[in-house]
């Protein structure tokens, strides 16, 4: 674990939904700023709570620190959604800026977390740590995207470092542990065999009992990648699907991703 | 007075006394009639054959060196360090721990199943060849579907058996690992044997670099960031013809 000094900000976000009278609601929610969750909204009668993260500092500076935790009681249906974007600010300190996820998912739950995306600026250190622990009859569908930094000022992997760790849990069984390290000024990006032409990654991490009903390969022709984007998808298990971009555009990639992130919520 | 170099430096502490017998135990499971079946496999390079991007000895020498420092040192090449301590420590809990995790890092299906069954086929292969109570153990929780039988933990467990040390035993997986890539290119895009000899050979000083970063690391640096080559692992599948199994 790295040594960490004075933290900043100390970002605090603890939210419990539950079904109550037909509807998933947000029944427990501790908030520190600058971490803040709105209510619950609803489209027309579905009972899922989508509820949006918000981050008020605008971004996180050296030694700031987030916490998320999120826990869905049996039969709960929550979509998260982040207002912006996540904005790492240059460490003049040295020190790290840190986020860590929880999630824990009870029986028949359902998570969708849409995908924004992590922008690292020029020397930024960020390391985030997310970890999801959910039942074998619980439902997430779960998407990221990291990039290079602020392309259009012309910032590209020009941060100090990037770590994410993402491990997801069934049943108490690892079947995914994702886990990058970005040192760009130890690593060729644009070496055979790494993210070549990419600069933005994309990820969609599927688990449901309902997986074992879709075909991977027709997944797979869905994905059909534009010119600037590689894409493929993988099965973890029989219940479980991961799908990963390497994209030269952040534009197309959000779009496929969403394209994607929303078939496969209207299949499971 | 001349001074050693940093990296001999950190080799010197990491090695212990290698006798003739248990290097040539260490040889036998790296020799290439040994039957585990990794021949099999390209580990998503068999993708870039079929997009053209490996078609000189540079691209294969890159695609090797990405696939060495990218997923090897920060992969297999840690379980197997963790493994190897575990074994020492008879600490079947934590290699079961490794197993779970040398799994869960390889997102790839086809990269995580040559995993298991290479790693099937080598317990089988070497169970006969050593007195290991812990091998045998380990066979054993693989026949009853305790641990799936990663290779990487299997490696570590039956090297810490022979009496290597640590580092060779890193260090030769690494160069079986490219030799085994460099072999599969020569059939497949293909190259003449004389190109795959010359690659390998160009290969072999960042192996003994690699390994000697592995000793500076721990499970703690377990990471892949060779993006490029899991997505081929992933595309693999999907392929219209294929000379290997991933």
């Amino acid at each position: 674990m790295s040594k960490q000094g004075k933290v900043n900000h100390f970002g605090k976000l603890e939210m419990a939904f539950e079904p109550r009278r037909g509807y998933t609601r947000l029944v427990h929610v501790y908030q520190q700023p600058p971490l803040k969750a709105s209510r619950e909204l609803y489209e027309g009668q579905k009972p899922t709570a989508t509820v949006f993260i918000m981050e008020s500092s605008g971004g996180m500076v050296a030694g700031d620190r987030n916490e998320i935790d999120i826990k869905l009681a049996p039969d709960s249906q929550v979509r998260l959604k982040q207002q912006s974007a996540l904005k790492i600010y240059p460490s003049h300190t040295g020190e790290l800026c840190t986020q860590s996820i929880h999630v824990e998912m009870e029986e028949n739950a359902r998570l969708e977390w849409m995908p924004e995306v992590i922008i690292p600026f020029e020397r930024a250190k960020f390391q985030v740590d997310t970890t999801i622990r959910m039942m074998a009859s619980s439902t997430l569908i779960w998407g990221e995207i990291l990039a290079p930094g602020r392309e259009m000022r012309g910032e590209i992997f020009d941060f100090q470092s990037f770590r994410s760790q993402y491990k997801l849990y069934v049943e108490d069984s690892l079947i995914a542990f994702d886990s990058l390290h970005f040192k760009p000024e130890e690593m060729d990006f644009s070496s055979l065999g790494l993210l070549e032409k990419a600069l933005y990654i994309g990820s969609l991490w599927i688990v449901s009992p309902n997986v074992r009903e879709l075909n991977v390969r027709d997944l797979q022709e869905l994905m059909h990648a534009e010119s600037d984007t590689q894409a493929s998808v993988t099965k973890l298990n029989d219940y479980a699907i991961h799908c990963r971009w390497l994209s030269k555009e952040q534009r197309t990639l959000h779009k496929e991703i969403n394209r994607m992130f929303i078939h496969v919520s209207n299949l499971i | 007075m001349k001074q050693q170099s940093d990296a001999s430096n950190n080799r010197s502490n990491t090695v212990d006394t290698l006798t003739d017998f248990s290097l040539l135990r260490l040889l036998q499971i790296h020799d290439s009639a040994f039957p585990i079946g990794s021949y099999t496999h390209s580990y998503g390079m068999e993708t870039y054959i079929q997009e053209d991007l490996i078609r000189t000895k540079q691209q294969l020498i890159a695609f090797c060196k990405s696939y060495l420092f990218h997923n090897l040192v920060c992969g297999d090449a840690l379980i197997i360090q963790d493994a190897f301590h575990a074994a020492k420590d008879r600490n079947e809990a934590r290699l079961a721990e490794l197993d779970e995790l040398c799994g869960a890092i390889k997102l790839a299906k086809e990269s995580r199943d040559a995993s298991m069954n290479v790693g099937k086929q080598f317990v089988r292969t070497v169970a006969p060849l050593l007195d290991s109570p812990l091998v045998e153990q380990w066979k054993h929780k693989i026949d009853k579907e305790d641990v799936k039988g990663h290779y990487a933990v299997l490696y570590g467990i039956y090297s810490e058996a022979l009496g290597v040390n640590v580092y060779h035993a890193v260090m030769t997986f690494m160069y079986a690992s490219l030799s085994g890539l460099v072999q599969n290119a020569v059939r497949a895009v293909p190259f003449g044997q004389n190109t795959g000899v010359q690659a390998l050979n160009e290969l072999l000083v960042h192996v003994e670099e690699a390994a000697q970063k592995v000793m500076n690391l721990t499970i703690d640096d377990l990471s892949n960031n060779a993006l490029g080559i899991e997505l081929a692992s992933m595309k693999h599948e999907f392929l219209f013809s294929r000379l290997f199994i991933s």
